[in-house]
């Protein structure tokens, strides 16, 4: 019996995208409370709403339209930027990591391709290896418009049930528990806890540096404390396994 | 925050984010990054995600904006997330922890 995955030459276009959506919507439901809190958000943001809602159509990235949306009150331009550059940064893994598979695809999918590119639809996408030309770009299309649509909606109906919830539920703290728990669910090996406690700690302690210039250097020194740890973890099991086998 | 900064900061936000998802694939295809690289992009998301937190507790107001009861909030969270393995989980807990405490308090 042939798997969900497999899919030959015969199969039809609604079957691939039916598929695409098969396997698209479980990994939408993880992403509902995120969109509502971000929908709340954009209730609570410095910006003008619509400027806010915006974000869904231009920016099309959760983490880095919460930042926008919820640091608008406080950051100059120059931070939002840099701050929503360094989020991004995870993208640039999965644009190399997916790059291959596009060689085959015409130039317009490389352009509009990647607009889809969130972290669902990497983890979707990238692993069907048994897919590729027509076949691959319709199921990664499929799922892509899925997800842009369903993330909008979710995003708005956020939005429209937030601004009737009363200021003293707090739910401006939402995207800072979010965050948090995006962490914490990220967090598998030593040197990933390390850049998390360097980077929060860092940030403290620049709290006062200018236009919320914390962020950035508590993100680099994060950074640059979880690369070392890695390093001499990778050392220290070298050493070991040469150890071991004298 | 008037409109033309918001709209000039969601554009600028809006390129940055497509040219890190579209950079690699239309100029780079087929060419890997440097392993040291990978390594440390690897850092970038815990790194960045908590001083992301750390900068919304203090809501713009130094160490003075940082609440204790929002700081339970996200600890409670943070442990749930990383026990439970799940993200709904965290976010119910931490404002069930807010609203615990402020009713509390």
């Amino acid at each position: 019996m042939p798997s969900a995955d497999h899919f030959s030459e015969t199969q039809t276009r609604s079957d691939i995208a039916l598929s695409a959506l098969r396997a698209a919507i479980p990994l939408f439901i993880p992403a509902i409370p995120f969109g509502l809190v971000l929908g709340v958000a954009i209730t609570d943001s410095a910006m003008p709403t619509a400027v806010a809602w915006s974000t869904n159509l231009v920016i099309f990235a959760g983490a880095a339209q919460l930042a926008t949306v919820s640091l608008a009150a406080t950051a100059t331009w120059l931070t939002l930027v840099a701050t929503a550059a360094v989020i991004n940064l995870r993208h640039v893994m999965y644009s190399a990591a997916l790059s291959p598979r596009f060689n085959d695809q015409p130039r317009w999918f490389r352009w509009v391709g990647p607009f889809f590119l969130i972290d669902q639809q990497f983890a979707l996408t990238s692993v069907r290896a048994s897919m590729s030309g027509p076949a691959w770009r319709r199921f990664y299309l499929s799922a892509g418009v899925f997800y842009f649509l369903a993330w909008t909606t979710a995003v708005t109906i956020g939005l429209v049930v937030g601004s009737s919830i009363p200021t003293e539920w707090r739910l401006g703290v939402a995207p800072a528990i979010m965050f948090a728990g995006l962490v914490a669910l990220g967090l598998s090996n030593r040197p990933g806890i390390v850049a998390a406690v360097v980077g929060a700690v860092v940030c403290l302690l620049a709290l006062d540096a200018p236009n919320n210039g914390g962020i950035l250097i508590g993100a680099v020194s994060g950074v640059v404390a979880g690369y070392l740890a890695d390093v001499t973890e990778s050392r220290r099991t070298e050493r070991r396994t040469l150890a071991s086998d004298r | 925050m008037s409109a033309f900064a918001a709209v000039t900061a969601v554009l600028s936000v809006g390129m940055i984010t497509y040219a890190s998802r579209a950079g690699l694939i239309i100029f780079l295809a087929d060419r890997p990054l440097p392993p040291n690289i990978t390594r440390a992009l690897r850092y970038v998301g815990p790194a960045v995600l908590s001083a992301l937190t750390v900068n919304l507790l203090a809501g713009g107001q130094g160490i003075d904006g940082v609440e204790f009861v929002e700081v339970a909030a996200v600890g409670v969270a943070i442990a749930v997330a990383a026990l439970a393995r799940n993200l709904i989980a965290a976010l119910a807990a931490g404002m069930a922890t807010l609203w615990l405490l402020l009713w509390l308090l």
